[in-house]
């Protein structure tokens, strides 16, 4: 079996950054040479694409296509390093080696999937020779928020789970609840990430603070931005502007799960 | 032709007490000059050999703080008089002025400055009463700040609730000294805010779990076969990975 790391990230709340996060940490760490895959499993609502310069147009075979068996796992795999468009951020990540693995975005795709259910076994064995047929050294997930099938099966698989909440009561509740089922999993290692916290908070009060309530590492405090909000939608943020503070405490969380062992 | 610097002078301040020759005399030996925005008019450090009274517009007086950012001391318009302080002390500028816009202003040369204080002990006095007055207002309102300085640096925010916030009336009468105070003291107290707002935030971040909530979530979710599956098949994968 391959030695290559699943690396999910969840939320509790919908909005709180992870197809953000998730695109902007696999880029990170694949800029440091290690051959890297992101798989959406929000198959309700996905969205992680679109960071990566997929469009409809564009989008060939997808991670609906190889659950109904008409595609390996091979056709899915969009390589971004190949495609990296004229976007300063992305432009970065030329020669990478960076794969995509998309969910369909075509609404009856959606609606006979979440109907039909998904095949767990399927998606389990799916990720394993995603890894092994692209000899990857982490793959990244980006879930669905809260806790429902997919995710919880997401969050079984992962070697690394990232927990993303905001510095606030209602998705403090809701994360408790994910580290108590990411430990009863026996998930190697959980990681938290405090997003969108509001700067004029002192951060490394919030990170003692939700450490000692959940005993568990934060591995960054991201702070809202306005400057992410206006211009995360279609280039990777930490690429483009490096000095950001959002930025560098992303790349701190990348360390994190490089120093993961 | 100087008509209307006669006139405008007879309303300065200083001027406002001389008689008509000196102050026909001042009028002529006065030399306008036009300022565009952003225009220096007095550097910091320079030797001075002028003052100058603002005829129109705003100029900004400015030193620089110890980062070397732009720190305004004060806020100067028509009427007012810049730059005779050099003219009675040391002889260097103690700060520089910069039109804050189009700006209009006379200058009026040491000598002729100091022939009119000779002339007309008036002037003298009013400006010493001034400047008296000023430093009086500021020793007093600078040992206010020293004080609350010192409280605020060890969390004792007890003058905030017993002090008056200063007056909107000393800001009106422009008393520079009043309105620091009056911004220190706004300070202090959004700084206590924030300090509040910040304990209250963490303590709702420590303290407010549902912990029986959480539990019932836990179990609503684990109680599950899929969940008691799941755990069955994550086991075996993890014990597979382990041993390759
Ligand atoms: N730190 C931040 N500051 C400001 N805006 C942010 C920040 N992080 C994310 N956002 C914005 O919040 C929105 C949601 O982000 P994103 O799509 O990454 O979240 P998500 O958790 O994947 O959402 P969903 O649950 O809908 O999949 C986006 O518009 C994004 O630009
Ligand atoms: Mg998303």
């Amino acid at each position: 079996m391959s030695k290559g790391k699943i690396v999910s990230i969840h939320s509790f709340r919908g909005g709180t950054g992870k197809s953000n996060t998730t695109a902007n940490l696999a880029a990170q760490v694949a800029l440091t040479g290690k051959r890297v895959g992101v798989v959406d499993t929000d198959i309700q609502s996905p969205g992680i694409h679109v960071l990566f310069g997929l469009d409809e147009t564009k989008m060939g075979k997808t991670l609906n296509d190889f659950l109904h068996d008409k595609a390996t796992i091979r056709e899915v795999g969009f390589p971004v390093g190949e495609n990296t468009g004229d976007a300063e951020g992305r432009a970065q990540l030329t020669g990478k080696n960076l794969w995509l693995f998309p969910s369909s975005i075509r609404g009856r795709e959606i609606s006979q999937i979440l109907k039909e259910g998904i095949d767990f076994n399927r998606l389990n064995e799916g990720l394993q020779s995603t890894i092994s047929e692209f000899d990857l050294d982490y793959l990244f997930i980006d879930t669905h928020p809260g806790l429902n099938e997919e995710t919880l099966l997401s969050i079984a698989t992962s070697d690394i789970l990232i927990i993303i909440l905001r510095p606030d009561n209602q998705d403090l509740q809701g994360t408790s609840v994910t580290i108590d089922i990411a430990r009863s999993l026996d998930v190697p290692h959980l990681l938290l990430m405090v997003n969108k916290a509001l700067p004029k908070y002192d951060f490394a009060v919030i990170k003692a603070g939700i450490e000692a309530q959940f005993n568990a590492p934060v591995a960054g405090v991201l702070p809202l931005s306005f400057d992410l909000a206006d211009n995360a939608s279609n280039d990777l943020f930490s690429l483009k502007y490096p000095e950001h503070d959002w930025s560098k405490a992303l790349r701190g969380v990348a360390e994190a799960i490089l120093a993961a062992q | 032709m100087n008509q209307d610097i006669l006139d405008f002078l007879r309303n300065t301040e200083i001027f406002s007490g001389l008689a008509d020759d000196l102050l026909q005399t001042v009028a002529m030996s006065a030399t306008s000059r036009a300022l565009a925005a952003g225009e220096t008019l007095i550097r910091k450090g320079d030797v001075a050999d002028s003052l100058f009274i603002i005829k129109q517009g705003w100029l900004k007086i400015v030193t620089e703080d110890s980062k070397g950012d732009e720190l305004i001391l004060n806020k100067c318009g028509a009427g007012e008089v810049i730059g005779e302080m050099a003219l009675l002390d040391s002889g260097l500028r103690s700060a520089s002025a910069i039109a804050l816009e189009g700006a209009n202003v006379l200058e009026l040369s040491r000598a002729i400055f100091m022939d009119v204080l000779d002339k007309n002990p008036k002037v003298a006095f009013a400006i010493i009463a001034s400047h008296s007055e000023r430093l009086r207002h500021n020793t007093f309102y600078i040992e206010k700040a020293i004080d609350w300085s010192l409280k605020t640096a060890d969390g004792d925010y007890s003058f905030v609730e017993s002090t008056q916030p200063l007056s909107a009336d000393a800001r009106a009468n422009g008393d520079k000294a009043a309105e620091l105070l009056a911004a220190f003291f706004t300070m202090v107290r959004k700084v206590k805010e924030r300090e509040d707002g910040l304990k209250k935030q963490l303590e709702q971040l420590t303290f407010e779990i549902d912990q029986a909530r959480r539990k019932q979530d836990f179990e609503e979710i684990t109680s599950t076969e899929f969940y008691a599956n799941l755990k069955e098949q994550a086991k075996t994968l993890r014990q597979k990975r382990n041993q390759s």
